[in-house]
């Protein structure tokens, strides 16, 4: 197995609150990892980090490149996503007023680099249209792919959401509450869908989740964050049973 | 998407095929819409100008929407970039117009001087709107307006400023095309048929490469920034860099307008660069619906047929912007998709044909 991200010592610090604090990871190789905390332990500050939305106070990260790990440290979003790490986020965004077919076409032409080409129609490519097309039948999108994004369901632009992050070709996976929202039919087709990505193509997943059923059932190893810093990391069995994270959960649940 | 455009077709052309039911085929609309343009021509010689300013405006607004409607960012300082383009012209025809004729010889030297005070115009406005444009995307939302009315504002001043004599003040730019002579006949260039036509060809080409941009990947990747930024920054795209480009090119698209302008009005005036002529292409662009490619143009129609309107009862020309400020109001508030989206609206009314309004995705 090898890492394709690792975190070093990160910390986030806003004023006096210390957001994160100095947590070191290290994410495997085509493995499904659930980051999982209770509200305000720092997930989502993590995430930020790790896609450069914020930059560290301190630590650094690192991206499975090439050869070997890259620094991306503080390296704008775009950067980081160029460098193979994709998200999904956990409030939908996604471009609504164009097509799902458009929306999947424009994480393509960004992962092309095609972007400065104004004067070929956007469509006429026939391997981008082929490519597009796959992903949207990978994500079980293709009946839907002519329909403007805000006619969709919840469920739908979730999927839409996923879809769009896959199409960078990502080495890494970022799912933020990929079920936020859903009800239970739309989270088991989530769930199968995640699973079914994981062993079709080759990224791998990290994923905070709320729903401790979907957690214990889609992951490989669970990591827990509690005020800003690893509170435990192992196997489901592990870590759910482990009495300080309970501990936690409940305790900050009970306040 | 409206599906299988050729994109031969003018924008208004468009606009016609979309508005009316079938046994209209696309090729009649053209050729209609083309001997429409050619009679157009013909007529009063007043009625000639006026139509000739409504296709420079629209070119104005169609340039303003690649920024605005396409990618989301409501610049209210491109005002600076007509100017750009008019005092470009002006400032070739006054200062480089005679050495330009002891190169080419005097007969065809108007021609020269022109196509070249064409260029450099163009020139100039992209040697500006490099930095203005690198510096105003650093800013979003009402921030991006108002450095972009800053910017504006800042040419208006410099231009009034007259530095070097170079600008002429409050009293701009006189232009004359001059004549050349064909066949034993005086035509001058300023003549309003053949500037009508130069016009014509001009922004029906410059329309038609607009066409072209928002249809390509450049366009698409427009469309996801004004929908989502931060999506469009976590799918690798540059989201800064992809908006200066745009700014640089809708600057372009203006500063030509600008400098076909000062043909047609004979003078690059200081108004060019004033927040007001900058708001010609707002108000036209919102009256006509920004998220329809023919949005700008139906809305430089209604803008200055309307205003010709008024101006023909004295009593009410003094107030035209009290006219203009109640119709922006009325469109703002109660046609949200402007004259296009009003008009398809209509339709699907009237022939019950499937038309979708919604969202800003409907950007053809």
């Amino acid at each position: 197995m090898t890492t394709v991200l690792e975190t070093e010592e990160l910390r986030k610090q806003f004023g006096e609150l210390v957001a994160v604090d100095g947590v070191s990871l290290a994410i495997d190789d085509a493995d499904i990892t659930s980051i999982i905390g209770p509200n305000g332990a720092g997930k989502t500050t993590f995430y930020n980090l790790l896609t450069g939305v914020l930059k560290p106070t301190a630590g650094t990260v690192r991206l499975k490149g090439d050869d070997g790990l890259v620094d991306v440290t503080g390296a704008p979003p775009h950067e980081v996503a160029k460098a193979g790490l994709s998200r999904s986020y956990q409030i939908t965004n996604i471009f609504e007023g164009l097509t799902v077919r458009e929306n999947v076409r424009i994480a393509r032409i960004s992962r092309d680099g095609s972007r400065m080409d104004f004067l070929s129609r956007a469509d006429s490519d026939p391997d981008m249209e082929a490519d597009v097309g796959e992903i949207l039948t990978l994500t079980g999108l293709t009946d839907i792919a002519e329909t403007p994004c805000d006619q969709l369901s919840h469920g739908q632009k979730r999927t839409v959401e996923i879809a769009l992050a896959l199409a960078i070709d990502p080495n890494v996976f970022l799912m933020d509450e990929p079920t936020a929202g859903m009800n239970p039919t739309e989270t088991t087709e989530i769930v199968s869908l995640i699973r079914e990505l994981n062993e079709e193509i080759d990224a791998t997943f990290v994923v905070t989740e709320h729903d401790m059923d979907v957690v214990r059932d889609i992951s490989d190893r669970i990591v827990v964050l509690a005020d800003g810093a690893v509170l435990a990391d192992g196997t489901p069995t592990e870590v759910l049973n482990d009495e300080r994270v309970t501990e936690a959960y409940l305790g900050s649940e009970g306040q | 998407m409206s599906g299988d455009e050729d994109g031969t077709r003018t924008g208004l052309a468009a606009f016609g095929s979309a508005a009316v039911t079938d046994g209209w085929t696309r090729e009649r609309i053209s050729l209609l819409v083309a001997i429409g343009l050619v009679a157009m021509a013909f007529a009063p010689s007043f009625q000639v100008y006026l139509f000739t300013e409504f296709l420079i405006i629209a070119l104005f607004a169609l340039g303003f929407n690649l920024l605005y409607g396409y990618t989301g960012l409501l610049s209210f300082g491109h005002g600076l970039f007509f100017a750009g383009g008019s005092y470009g012209v002006a400032i070739v025809l006054r200062d480089l117009g005679p050495v330009i004729a002891d190169v080419v010889g005097s007969g065809i030297a108007p021609v020269v001087t022109f196509a070249l005070a064409m260029v450099i115009a163009v020139m100039i406005v992209v040697v500006v709107a490099i930095p203005v444009g690198w510096l105003s995307v650093r800013l979003e939302e009402i921030y991006f307006a108002l450095i972009t009315l800053a910017f504006g504002m800042l040419g208006f001043s410099f231009i009034l400023q007259n530095p070097g004599g170079i600008t002429n003040g409050t009293d701009g730019i006189l232009v004359l095309l001059g004549s050349v002579e064909i066949g034993g006949m005086d035509v001058r260039l300023g003549d309003r048929q053949l500037y009508y036509f130069l016009t014509l060809g001009i922004v029906a080409s410059a329309t038609y490469t607009i066409w072209r941009i928002v249809n390509s990947p450049f366009g698409a990747v427009c469309k996801a920034i004004r929908e989502s930024p931060d999506r469009a920054a976590a799918l690798g795209i540059d989201v800064t860099h992809h908006r200066w480009m745009t700014f640089i090119l809708s600057a372009l698209f203006v500063g030509i307008a600008g400098a076909l302008m000062a043909g047609l009005a004979s003078v690059a005036s200081p108004y060019h660069a004033h927040w007001t002529n900058s708001a010609t292409a707002v108000v036209a662009t919102v009256i006509g619906g920004a998220t329809f490619f023919a949005g700008p143009i139906v809305g430089a129609f209604i803008y200055l047929y309307v205003r010709w309107g008024i101006s023909r009862f004295p009593a009410l020309e003094a107030h035209w912007e009290l006219f203009f400020g109640a119709l922006l109001i009325a469109v703002v508030l109660y046609f949200k998709i402007g004259a296009v989206g009003g008009l398809l609206l209509l339709r699907e009314r009237l022939f019950g044909a499937e038309t979708s309004t919604d969202g800003g995705g409907e950007t053809e």
